[in-house]
């Protein structure tokens, strides 16, 4: 394999790592808190990429100002998803699965809102008014700006979570619910609030990497959809429970999916058609071998056990 | 007396006018044309458009049969085909079994053709297809008529004949992995090595990707490894095309070999992003593309369509236009009936003159006026300009 197919590899292993890692966090942070894997996750990165494409076409090119737009959209559509679907089909103690089954529902019907939308307004295959720049070069390594934001961006909200999680009276009540929420409720957790906190940080993170995402890519209603399979697949190699483990899922599913995948192709001439195969294999393989995934490589006391 | 002769007579009027309207309303025959498109998916919008383009066909028809006093109506029945081949059978299938439609414009690309084809075959349904092109498509004597867009053995030549022209050594392509890209690659490296040509690089990628930062690295050190005198062939949709140039952009050696591309390279959408045009201007990028000559009923077909939609019709929309029209056309000829349709179809379509050419039918239904332009980025980034004409019957360029 030659060095700058190496190189670039592993840039987009770094870059699209990054970005499956907060996409990935959410789902980890849906399932352990709320205990919901939310297929609608999918739709908030979309969601959020939508937000961000809306303000970029009206003339604003600040990424910052871009990035907290899609927060907002992202945290409030999260949220009220949670207050008008998820909230009530809890209170009628319906299975996981009814809950699972109505997130599909939710993801579904955002995702056709998106296409009514993109069609009224001409915004399919569009993209993030953000032109790319080519910022160090030096033999193959390019680095763009792109890649500054999505990279700094992505380590840095998680950073954040981990010390909103583990330094903050929020993040210890979050991780009381996520051990045991009849008892976060006995010691008197407000645990309806801290749901609700919950799904507005799930939906802005999820926001935010749809943004970054769409600076990646074009922007379409199914963007998050196609990549979620990638992110659910980083977050059951994190064992579900574990921030730590799940970026180290996150990097090790676009590894496998860039360097892995071009080593494959370069030397054994797999085609590269067989990419979209590589997350359902780590899904597969994590599930049958070590379901619990990387949970035990990292110290357990804070992450959020069940 | 009188008033209740009155009110009985009136009743009888009534009764009789309502029998009339009644049996008025009995002669008036339904025909329901199918379309059979993707609404949802990557191709979502090229679908809605087209489904748009056959709206305004058939509300067309529909003036002018009651202008005429004729006692037939075209109605629609639509179904989402998910731009898949599944959901193209699915589609296909509920359209017919729900409403009795024997005529269906779509599916739109050729992997979905082929997905509705067996179903179509199997119960004679007629399914006009109007940008499907894929060399996959061309079957004589199914119940498939291709009958705007010629099939994509013309391009493949055409495209093959450039980069000889060009002085290409080897080629690269990156391309679809669905019977249009495999069909475009394969008949690329065949036409091209058949004109002296040497290797070609091939990779796939799946349809619906939205990131291809891996086939770019891929693409890149292909070329490399060929080193002076290669080329690059781009077989792409619109999403992929933007993926791809995304990071194609900064590659050193992406950005230093000439180009060419498919014609769904050319949408505004891609010269909308600065950075991409520069690209491909710099990569003397150029597409071979249907001939987009423009007949009596192109302008008018624009400002109908405008007019009704309050938007002008997208790229290629007026193909689903015409495509609604011939199968309309042959429908009122043969009646509502699948085998019939079928037999008369190639007759009215060849027949007939549209908004971009005339159709003229091959022995496996498909379009066989191969009458193509050239396009490249004008110097201003803002279009494609013409830049020559391919004609695929006597496989000759020219150039402007």
């Amino acid at each position: 394999m030659p060095t700058a197919l190496l190189v670039t590899s592993v840039v987009n292993t770094i870059q699209i790592g990054s970005l499956y890692a907060l996409m990935a966090l959410g789902i980890t942070l849906t399932f352990s808190v709320i205990r919901l894997p939310n297929f609608a996750h999918a739709e908030y990165v979309t969601v959020g990429a939508f937000a961000a494409l809306i303000v970029s076409l009206s003339g604003e090119v600040n990424p910052i100002v871009i990035m907290a737009a899609a927060f907002v959209v992202g945290a409030l559509v999260a949220l009220v998803s949670h207050l008008v679907v998820f909230k009530p089909l809890e209170g009628r103690n319906v299975s996981l699965y009814t809950l699972i089954l109505s997130s599909f529902a939710v993801g579904l019907i955002l995702r056709y809102i998106l296409f009514m939308i993109a069609d009224s307004f001409n915004l399919f295959d569009t993209r993030i008014r953000i032109p790319l720049q080519i910022i160090y070069r030096e033999g193959a390594l390019i680095l763009t700006n792109v890649f500054a934001w999505v990279a700094p961006t992505s380590i840095a909200l998680v950073l954040l979570l981990t010390l909103l999680l583990n330094g903050t009276p929020l993040g210890r009540e979050m991780r009381a619910l996520a051990n045991n929420i009849s008892l976060a409720r006995v010691i008197g957790i407000p645990v309806e609030r801290v749901k609700n906190y919950t799904w507005i940080l799930v939906g802005g993170l999820a926001g935010v990497a749809g943004a970054l995402w769409g600076l990646q890519t074009a922007v379409s209603p199914l963007m998050g959809w196609v990549a979620i399979l990638s992110v659910f697949a980083a977050a059951i190699l994190g064992g579900l429970s574990s921030f730590s483990g799940t970026i180290l899922g996150a990097y090790v599913v676009a590894f496998s999916e860039n360097t892995v995948m071009l080593f494959l192709n370069f030397n054994f001439g797999v085609d590269l058609a067989y990419k979209p195969a590589i997350p359902f294999f780590i899904i597969i393989v994590v599930l049958l071998i070590r379901p619990q995934g990387f949970t035990e490589l990292f110290n357990r006391s804070r992450d959020l056990q069940r | 007396m009188i008033r209740k002769c009155l009110l009985m007579t009136l009743v009888v009027m009534l009764t009789v006018s309502l029998g009339a309207n009644a049996a008025a309303q009995d002669d008036m025959e339904t025909y329901v044309l199918g379309v059979v498109l993707p609404f949802s998916g990557n191709l979502g919008t090229f679908g809605q458009d087209f489904a748009r383009g056959v709206e305004l066909a058939v509300s067309q028809v529909n003036a002018e049969l009651e202008a005429a006093g004729r006692p037939i109506r075209f109605e629609i029945a639509s179904a989402d085909t998910e731009n898949t081949p599944e959901g193209a059978a699915r589609a296909l299938q509920t359209v017919v079994q729900t409403t009795g439609a024997q005529v269906s414009v779509g599916p739109l690309t050729t992997s979905e053709v082929l997905g509705a084809k067996q179903f179509a075959d199997e119960n004679g349904i007629v399914i006009v297809a109007p940008a499907s092109s894929g060399a996959a498509g061309a079957i004589p004597g199914d119940n498939i008529y291709r009958v705007i867009y010629p099939p994509d053995v013309f391009a493949s030549k055409a495209y093959a004949n450039i980069a000889l022209e060009r002085g290409h050594e080897n080629m690269v392509v990156l391309h679809l992995d669905d019977p249009f890209g495999n069909g475009m690659n394969e008949g690329f490296t065949a036409n091209f090595q058949a004109g002296g040509g040497g290797e070609v690089a091939s990779f796939a990628y799946t349809p619906g990707a939205t990131e291809l930062s891996s086939e770019a690295a891929a693409v890149s050190a292909a070329l490399a490894g060929f080193g002076d005198n290669a080329g690059f062939f781009c077989v792409c949709f619109l999403s992929g095309a933007q993926a791809f140039l995304q990071v194609a952009q900064i590659d050193p050696i992406l950005t230093s070999v000439q180009w060419m591309g498919n014609e769904a390279m050319t949408a505004a959408e891609i010269l909308a992003d600065s950075g991409h045009a520069q690209t491909l201007a710099n990569a003397d990028f150029i597409t071979v593309s249907f001939s987009s000559e423009s007949t009596p009923l192109t302008q008018i077909f624009i400002d109908d369509f405008t007019a009704m939609f309050d938007k002008e019709p997208g790229i290629f929309t007026n193909y689903a236009f015409d495509a609604a029209n011939i199968a309309m056309l042959t429908m009122l000829a043969a009646g509502n009936d699948g085998a019939a349709v079928k037999s008369m179809l190639p007759f009215i379509a060849n027949h007939y003159i549209g908004t971009a050419v005339q159709a003229f039918l091959d022995e496996n239904g498909d379009q066989a006026i191969a009458s193509y332009g050239l396009y490249m980025v004008s110097d201003d980034l803002s279009a494609f300009d013409e830049v020559g004409a391919y004609n695929g019957n006597t496989d000759t360029i020219t150039y402007n």
